[in-house]
């Protein structure tokens, strides 16, 4: 997953979603999902290892590209069961697919990560797995709240 | 002019997406999907290569024969009811995808949950997870 959520920092703006919008004529790839009073998630593609929307793809038109799940328009017959394969909810297709790219060719990187206020997003692994097990140890010694 | 397999289309649209001369019209109305295949003479197979399915082919021109069409139950969501796939499309995931990818942990089998409600519940499973490292101010010392 080349970027990573760190939703307790999340405040739930939804820069994100406005800032891919803007990168991807309109047609954003972040969804915001808000969980009662409690959080707020940014909900975006995972870049699967074994990625199902490149197994059901019929054309190649999804493929993975190293660790990108990358999407070629040319190929794409817009059959949708990419849409329908996804575990997350995170390709759409509205006569053709689309789905994050990483924002593949901008210079600096995914623009939901150089937006986002909060520094909830970012694509450093180590950053999020040091934040991960900080998280889990706190669990341990302190015991987590339900 | 197009023939199709009835027991074998899925009702995905692919056809209708890629024909360029709009001979492949489509409907959605109150939770059922037509296609209609009309009448065509172009010397094209666009839509016979990109189906999915290889549910058509092209057959010799035939006024009399008449022009096809399907029609989809569209299936509705196990959560929130909306209507977001046919019965066929799922069949094919659920057929195309190794079993390992088909578990899930919330017991309900997500092929049959629309895109919505999946991102929903991926939204509720990373808030369990956060909320257990929030720890509360009485434990601390």
């Amino acid at each position: 997953m080349p970027v990573y959520i760190d939703i307790s920092r999340c405040i739930g703006c939804r820069s994100c979603e406005v800032a891919c919008q803007r990168v991807h004529g309109g047609r954003g790839h972040v969804n915001v999902h808000f969980v009662g009073d409690t959080a707020s998630v940014p909900i975006f593609c995972h870049h699967c290892e074994e990625a199902n929307c490149t197994v059901v793809c019929f054309t190649g038109a999804l493929h993975k590209e190293g660790e990108r799940t990358a999407f070629d328009v040319e190929k794409c017959t817009g059959c949708g069961l990419c849409r329908l394969a996804c575990p997350f909810g995170v390709v759409w297709t509205d006569k053709i697919a689309h789905k994050c790219d990483l924002c593949d060719g901008r210079e600096s990187g995914p623009t939901c990560v150089t937006t986002c206020p909060a520094n909830a997003l970012s694509t450093d692994f180590d950053l999020a797995a040091s934040r991960a097990r900080a998280r889990a140890a706190k669990i341990a010694v302190l015991g987590g709240r339900k | 002019m197009i023939k199709v397999d009835a027991s074998l289309c899925l009702g995905c649209l692919s056809c209708s997406n890629v024909c360029p001369s709009q001979n492949i019209t489509r409907s959605e109305v109150s939770g059922k999907r037509s296609i209609h295949w009309k009448r065509c003479k172009e010397e094209c197979d666009l839509c016979v290569e990109f189906c999915p399915a290889k549910a058509l082919k092209l057959v010799a021109f035939d006024e009399n024969v008449p022009e096809p069409d399907l029609s989809f139950d569209l299936v509705a969501c196990r959560i929130c009811k909306s209507r977001y796939a046919t019965e066929p499309m799922l069949r094919r995931i659920e057929s195309t995808l190794p079993l390992s990818m088909q578990k899930d942990a919330t017991g309900l089998e997500w092929i049959r949950i629309c895109p919505v409600c999946r991102r929903d519940i991926e939204a509720q499973r990373a808030t369990q997870q956060m909320v257990q490292g929030r720890t509360s101010k009485s434990l601390k010392k």
